[in-house]
């Protein structure tokens, strides 16, 4: 039967109107003809009146409409980019490079952002190795105060008024002098080239070109070129140096190449491989790489010589200097020519001295221990730092003085800030016809120039690189420049010398010019593919210098009381002042935020009547210092390992000190937010610059004679650890010495907790923690992942830069002083760091039981062996803070991890209270819309919030917060495993601080697959758990600290404990 | 009617009849209000509006504005709840247990003691709500059913026994409160001139007729009620107790808790009852009916639970030092030597010292020396908590962590506030209410008024 289908019912019934308009697909339809020839539209009429109306609303509406109002569109692709899938990442190689760090990096954008960057680690001699400041730069990108568009006379001005102005200038004057950072960019080298071939024709000398650089490694070049005869620095080799011995030199934070020395120092640090370094230390201020070391000597700055000296003589040589030293340093000079004499040329001595006697002494040192070839490689040259002293110091003389260049460029340099007599420059900048600055932010300098011209942010521009002489590296651009007109420095530089027109905010004048340079460099090689690498190797000529004996130079003069000027993890040269998240990053050692202080050793503050603890209310002592004549008042802060009679002050602070825009988070703020304001009513800047203080000889000279005045009134500190030692307890903190642990069996540096039990015949027997157990286990043993962190002591370097990573993974906000002072910083992840006590053996180990005195182990040793203790949330299968918890908030996933359910917690803060680890935080403030962290957090600022990363919750006040192992990165991860319908594959999935790591010292993984690289590392000797004798049964292990020591005392208590005598 | 042994201190002071009960117990409500009650009702009111006001700043700009921090997720907060829980149980225990026990002498108390365990609880109340990150879903601690599934709340935790324990000891506590009133209530009905507070306690009295049958019902209903009072006297500060008791940090993770808890907080409520009743006879006038006799009782209690809370925490102490547990001795060492020592002494001298001094029989029968002694208890238990809170969790497990807590102006400004609050209840309460359960004493009268024990007729029908 065939089945008749209709439309409507007027077809069913087939209506004559129907029929007639059956053939007709659009009914009534009248053509234009028709509708015109209509008699009755000529009778409508518009009148005048309505016409007027009419227009005149049009043209108010269009008018209306042209305004530019503030309107947040949210416009969906229409033509989805390449490469571009919303939710998903998309990552770009470049290279990071400040003027005082360097790093082949990776950048992670998300819907064409740029919100993470971590170390690369397939290309790029830096191997991954990345610091606080370059994970940190990405919040740099979006400063709200960085500038937008080129000034003239502090009005906003446009390229073209200033480019013919500049250009006008340049060819009018009689000198120019290009002051600039270290230029390592080939392509910027050659623009700078051209402009000094067409000012200074063959051979004339109007055009100069001065290198300068915050931190000066003229010392260094000065010694190379006496005996080397050139003025290079050679590439060092850290993981092939068995004995590693540094006067001074902060190699893991802060010195020359630190992001490369990290990775290699790291390689040889572990005591499962074929042999372990031994590293010696010699320094004033306790560093990073001295908390790092095996020995210490607490050396005066003006020591430096004496223990290259006293080593020098050790093996036979003759220095030609005093060799006199103070007890600690011969104790670790000692055990430096035991070390370097079994070594020889697999050895490496380095000094952070600028002082070019010191570096000589280095050298005749190197030289002696034939590790030229070994460790040193002179055939590869870093080309980082270098800035000629002596040039700077006549060019600000004769700026001082009024004799300065017609013209003075300035880029990516900040001399009013860094100079020791800056306020005189600042006075003679201001006599200069025409003074140029190419800078992000109108900063000390900029601001007094005539001509101020913003760069990109390295993140939205074009660059190459020349670190070493092995290695090329580009950059690339991973956002559209955010500035309105902002325009690259290379362009500018172009521009000047008539070399290019300007391209406006998508110019291609830099990378045409960059790929120009490329091509001639080399030609046979894909411009797409370098990018896509981000590097190219270089061939290398070898080396024909030769080391020759030269006349020492002049040694630094001791005095009663020395300085030692020094970088801290975050702040570094002051540069990334502005940036709250390095602001607010612990001090590795000193623990402290927000600020600058004066370290003295505590033995010291106690004579001269300083407090020596703090807390959250108790501040320390201010007290003023006097160094080459200027002064600064600062607190004094109590630093075990500080040498004796000596202080230590950090470069970088008191940035915008007249209250240059250089930031919203480079200023004091009050308490319930705002600005502290001085009396001239500027913004009261962060601690005080000490860069005045530096006195500049032949070179300049970071340390000298202090005279330090007596305490004045108290300063609150914002430090986020207030106890210094672990009070001898053993299951927190486990070191060992090489000796031990290579000799030894597990039990004597590593025992199994154990607790007593009835055995079926009623005595009382040790059995091991598994045994005892209160609840059931949870579901994650062997079924699906069971995910797990472990953590070597013994690589972890306490650099901080997990801390920074985690950050900016997981939104962690910014709280400020005021509330990091009342102990209620954010981060996810802290680095612990413990002092020895005099009480301990090592850190953790009591030195004798019977005797222990808790009074005396709160305090640290005078020379404290350090150990750093990254502590994060351990997802322990066993929660405390789950089962507290009222209503469900936090609960344990079947993959082992403790998550918290932000939209259900009541904030009880019961779970907090319950961690054994103290690793839970909680949302004090509303810290997204606060008053008070208005200044400081990013999540506060329109363009600040754009770091936000886009998968993790931004958290409400009220709620409670901690780790969760990076769980939008494990989804992620199973999620394309699943696409691809494979099993996830070990090392795929890494959270933020495991990435990046420099050191490798967190593994993170799939403890359930047997072969993978956490199951291995939680089952070997050195495996053990924090706290395992609370039962909480965690996810997280850590590896036994192995000091590469001799430790009498230790090998005593820990072989006594493995002849059955538990030291607990 | 019950006779008691002539030897035995009268409960009733003076020549009392059964109108002038009722005359010393109704005239307060009924006069005028003397200028002191509004002197002190406007400087309790004052305190309380600050209090408030803290509460609301608080409320609007996050838990931040107290003194707590990452390491001290609990402090003058909890302490501040756990104090008026246990000064909440005098009430209960009062009313519900001696009824048990027949002690007749309670009689003269119950009715404020139950008034002060109430609000005490009204104020105990507060703090696990304010402590609260987040208010305004606290009701999520119910096990409401929900349009998000299987979401539920967590039975494991010790906080959701708290929230049965605590409301259910509130709502037992109130209605036995209630039910004792309304005879009184209805006295005041049938004196009641104004046409209001006619209206007001005619509603208030729940239709009392003074019927045998009322009586009947309402001696049953006391009963029953005690019966379910009593074990909440040990439940709700036992509850308390385990969400320290339950945890894993040294210090609270104490098994000694329930008892030792129970014990400190019949203490302190018994203080509190003591600093209370000290003035109010003095000044509505009751010093017939609450005189030495019951100070003495009462002071008995005290040192009795005094001396439990002593050994307890020597208890404590001889556990830290036996059970060898590294944390739990340091836990301890660092209370009584670390940098809150000074907490830690005035709660042993405060809580273990002083309530030692009632055996002396002329110092437990001095009301000055009471007075002066039930304020140090509740010093010293307002300290015991502090102590157990604040100097446990500030120096747990891990050093690095470890942290000092320091009060705001609003941790202080709430505390303080609570204070003004209770204090504005309990002047009303004395104001308005009957502050002796007169038709109660009514009962004792014959059996133990000191007219009846001093008249020759006494003891004939013995």
């Amino acid at each position: 039967m065939t089945r008749k289908y209709w439309k409507g019912l007027e077809e069913l019934k087939e209506t004559p109107e129907f029929i007639k308009h059956k053939e007709q697909e659009f009914p009534n339809q009248q053509t234009v003809e028709e509708f015109l020839s209509d008699e009755k539209l000529a009778e409508t009429s518009t009148a005048r009146r309505d016409f007027l109306k009419f227009l005149g609303f049009s043209v108010a509406a269009a008018t209306l409409a042209a305004c530019e109002a503030p309107v947040t569109k949210v416009v969906p692709y229409v033509i989805k980019p390449e490469n571009v899938t919303p939710g998903m990442p998309t990552w770009y190689t470049s290279t990071y490079y400040d003027g005082n760090s360097y790093a082949s990096i990776l950048v992670k954008t998300r819907e064409a952002r740029p919100i993470f960057i971590k170390g690369n680690k397939d290309f790029g001699f830096t191997k991954g190795g990345v610091n606080p400041q370059i994970v940190a730069s990405v919040l740099g990108l979006y400063d709200s105060e960085r500038l937008g568009q080129p000034t003239a006379g502090g009005a906003n001005a446009s390229w073209s008024s200033i480019d013919k102005a500049i250009s006008s200038a340049l060819k009018s004057a009689k000198s120019v002098t290009l002051l600039t950072n270290t230029v390592i960019s080939p392509s910027m080298k050659r623009a700078i080239a051209e402009m000094s071939v067409s000012m200074n024709g063959e051979a004339g000398s109007k055009f100069q070109h001065i290198q300068y650089d915050a931190v000066s490694y003229a010392g260094m070049r000065e010694a190379n070129l006496s005996n080397f005869g050139s003025r290079i620095i050679p590439s060092y080799d850290f993981s092939k140096a068995k004995t590693i011995v540094s006067v001074d030199a902060d190699f893991l934070n802060s010195w020359l190449l630190s992001t490369e020395y990290t990775g290699q120092y790291a390689l040889t640090r572990n005591p499962d491989a074929e042999w372990m370094s031994k590293h010696i230390q010699f320094e004033t201020v306790l560093s990073v790489t001295g908390s790092n070391a095996d020995y210490r000597g607490m050396i005066k700055p003006s020591e430096q010589a004496a223990v290259l000296a006293y080593i020098i003589k050790g093996l036979g040589g003759n220095a030609g200097v005093s060799a006199e030293l103070n007890a600690s340093a011969k104790t670790a000079a000692d055990q430096a020519i035991k070390a370097l004499k079994k070594s020889k040329k697999e050895s490496l001595v380095v000094s952070g001295s600028n002082n070019i006697g010191v570096q000589q002494l280095t050298n005749k040192l190197n030289n002696m221990l034939q590790t030229y070839g070994t460790t040193i490689d002179l055939s590869n040259p870093i080309n980082l730092f270098q800035s000629e002293d002596t040039k700077v110091s006549k060019l600000v003389k004769d700026v001082v003085a009024g004799a300065g260049p017609d013209v003075l460029l300035m880029m990516d340099v900040n001399p009013v800030y860094t100079l020791p007599n800056g306020d005189a420059f600042a006075k003679g900048l201001k006599k200069i016809k025409t003074s140029v600055a190419i800078s992000a932010y109108a900063d000390e300098t900029a601001s007094l120039c005539s001509y101020v011209c913003p760069g990109f942010h390295a993140l939205e521009s074009w660059s190459d690189f020349e670190a070493k002489g092995s290695e090329y590296a580009l950059s690339q651009p991973t956002i559209r420049p955010l500035g309105e007109a902002t325009a690259s420095a290379l362009e500018s530089i172009l521009v000047w010398n008539g070399k290019a027109v300007r391209g406006g905010k998508d110019s291609s004048v830099d990378y045409d010019y960059i790929k120009a340079t490329f091509a001639a460099k080399f030609p046979t090689s894909d411009f797409a593919m370098a990018i896509h690498n981000s590097v190219m190797p270089q061939a290398l000529v070898p080396s024909t210098l030769v080391y020759a004996d030269a006349k020492i130079g002049s040694l630094p003069k001791s005095a009663e009381w020395e300085v030692s000027f020094y970088q801290k993890a975050g702040i570094g040269t002051g540069a990334n002042a502005n940036n709250p998240w390095l602001q607010e990053l612990p001090d590795p050692i000193t623990k402290v935020t927000w600020d600058n202080y004066i370290t003295m050793n505590p033995v010291d503050m106690k004579a001269k009547g300083f407090v020596t603890t703090y807390d959250q209310e108790h501040g320390l002592n201010l007290t003023t210092v006097k160094v080459n004549g200027k002064s600064v008042t600062l607190p004094v802060y109590p630093l075990p390992g500080q040498a004796l009679k000596t202080i230590g002050i950090a470069l970088g602070y008191g940035r915008g000190a007249n209250g240059e825009k250089i930031g919203k988070a480079a200023f004091q703020t009050k308490e319930y937010g705002g600005y502290e304001l001085n009396a001239a009513g500027n913004r009261m800047p962060i601690g005080a610059n000490v860069y005045s203080m530096v006195a500049s000889g032949s070179t300049f000279e970071y340390a000298g004679a202090a005279t330090i005045g007596s305490a004045e009134g108290v300063y609150p500190i914002a430090a986020t650890q207030i106890h210094h030692t672990v009070m001898g307890r053993y299951s927190i903190v486990r070191e060992t010495t090489l000796d031990i642990y290579q000799n030894k069996d597990r039990s004597a540096f590593n025992p199994p907790h154990t607790l007593q039990k009835l055995d079926e015949h009623g005595n009382h027997v040790e059995a091991p923690m598994s045994e005892f157990d209160l609840w059931d286990a949870h579901p994650v043993e062997k079924i699906g992942h069971r995910w797990g962190i472990s953590i070597d002591l013994s690589s972890c370097i306490g650099c901080g830069t997990c801390l920074i990573a985690c950050q900016s993974e997981n939104n962690v906000p910014v709280v400020g002083k005021d509330e990091v002072r009342r102990g209620r910083e954010m981060h996810w992840l802290r680095v612990d760091r413990y002092f020895a006590s005099d009480e301990e053996a090592a850190v953790g180990t009591r030195k004798d039981k019977d005797t222990f005195s808790f009074d005396k182990a709160e305090y640290a040793a005078e020379n404290p062996k350090v150990v750093h203790m990254p502590l994060m949330c351990h997802h322990c299968n066993h929660a405390p803070c789950e089962t507290v918890c009222p209503v469900a908030a936090t609960t344990h996933s079947n993959e082992g991890l403790n998550q918290m359910a932000y939209n259900r917690c009541i904030g009880t803060r019961y779970c907090a209270n319950n961690c054994p680890y103290k690793v839970r935080r909680f949302n004090w403030f509303n810290y997204p819309s606060y008053k008070k962290m208005t200044e400081v957090n990013p999540a506060q600022d329109d363009l600040g919030r754009m770091v936000l990363n886009p998968d993790v919750t931004v958290r409400t006040r009220g709620v409670m917060e901690k780790c969760s192992l990076c769980v939008q990165r494990i989804q992620s991860t199973k999620l394309s495993a699943k696409k691809e319908a494979r099993e996830i594959i070990d090392g795929e999935f890494a959270t933020a601080c495991s990435d990046a790591c420099p050191t490798h010292a967190i593994t993170v993984g799939d403890w359930n697959d047997m072969k993978s690289m956490i199951r291995s590392k939680s089952e070997n000797d050195r495996a053990y758990q924090a706290l395992e004798e609370v039962g909480v049964k965690p996810n997280v292990w850590y590896q036994v600290k192995v000091r590469n020591e001799e430790n009498d005392l230790l090998s005593s208590l820990q072989v006594e404990a493995h002849h059955g005598n538990k030291q607990h | 009617m019950q006779k008691e042994a002539a030897i035995r201190e009268p409960l009733i002071l003076g020549h009392k009849t059964y109108h002038d009960i009722t005359e010393d117990v109704c005239r307060p409500i009924e006069d005028k209000a003397p200028k002191m009650w509004y002197t002190l009702f406007g400087i309790a009111l004052i305190i309380g509006l600050y209090g408030v006001g803290s509460i609301l700043y608080l409320l609007g700009t996050g838990i931040g504005v107290w003194g707590l921090n990452k390491t001290i997720g609990w402090a003058w907060d909890i302490t501040n709840f756990v104090w008026w829980v246990g000064i909440g149980h005098a009430g209960t225990l009062i009313s519900a247990v001696l009824l048990l026990f027949r002690q007749k002498w309670r009689m003269a108390i119950n009715r404020s003691a139950e008034a002060m365990t109430i609000f005490a609880v009204f104020m105990a109340g507060l703090f696990p709500l304010i402590h609260m990150g987040r208010l305004w879903v606290g009701y999520w601690v119910l096990p409401l059913p929900n349009q998000f599934g299987s979401l539920w709340v967590n039975f494991n935790s010790p906080l959701l026994w708290d929230v049965f324990a605590i409301s259910t000891y509130l709502s037992v506590s109130l209605v036995f409160w209630y039910i004792g009133l309304i005879p009184d209530f209805a006295t005041i009905r049938d004196r009641a001139k104004k046409p209001l507070s006619k209206k007001m306690y005619s509603i208030l009295a729940f239709g009392w007729s003074g019927r045998a049958k009322n009586w009947n019902r309402f001696e049953l209903v006391s009963l029953v009620l005690a019966g379910l009072a009593t074990p909440l006297v040990f439940s709700v500060h036992s509850i308390v107790s385990f969400d320290f008791a339950t945890s894993v940090i040294p210090g609270w993770h104490t098994t000694i808790f329930p008892p030792y808890f129970v014990a400190g907080a019949v203490f302190s409520g018994f203080a509190m009852v003591q600093t209370l009743l000290l003035v109010m006879r003095k000044a509505m006038g009751l010093e017939a009916y609450i005189h030495t006799k019951h100070v003495e009782y009462m002071n008995i209690v005290i040192m009795v639970t005094g001396s439990i809370v002593g050994t307890a925490y020597i208890t404590e102490l001889f556990i830290s030092w036996y059970s060898g547990v590294e944390y739990e001795s340091y836990a301890f060492i660092n209370r009584a030597t670390g940098p809150y020592w000074w907490a830690y002494w005035s709660m042993m001298t405060c809580n273990v010292i002083s309530p030692q001094l009632m055996w002396i029989p002329k110092l437990r029968r001095s009301l000055l020396f009471t007075f002066f002694i039930s304020i140090v208890v509740n010093i010293g238990m307002w300290f015991e908590r502090y102590v157990i809170i604040v100097t446990s969790i500030h120096r747990d497990y891990i050093p690095a962590a470890w942290s000092m807590h320091f009060p705001s102006h609003i941790d202080i400004g709430v505390y303080v506030g609570t204070i003004g609050l209770f204090f504005v209840f309990f002047l009303l309460f004395a104001r308005f209410f009957p502050v002796l359960a007169l038709n109660e004493v009514k009962t004792i009268l014959k059996g133990s008024g000191q007219s009846y024990k001093e008249s020759p007729d006494y003891h004939k029908h013995h």
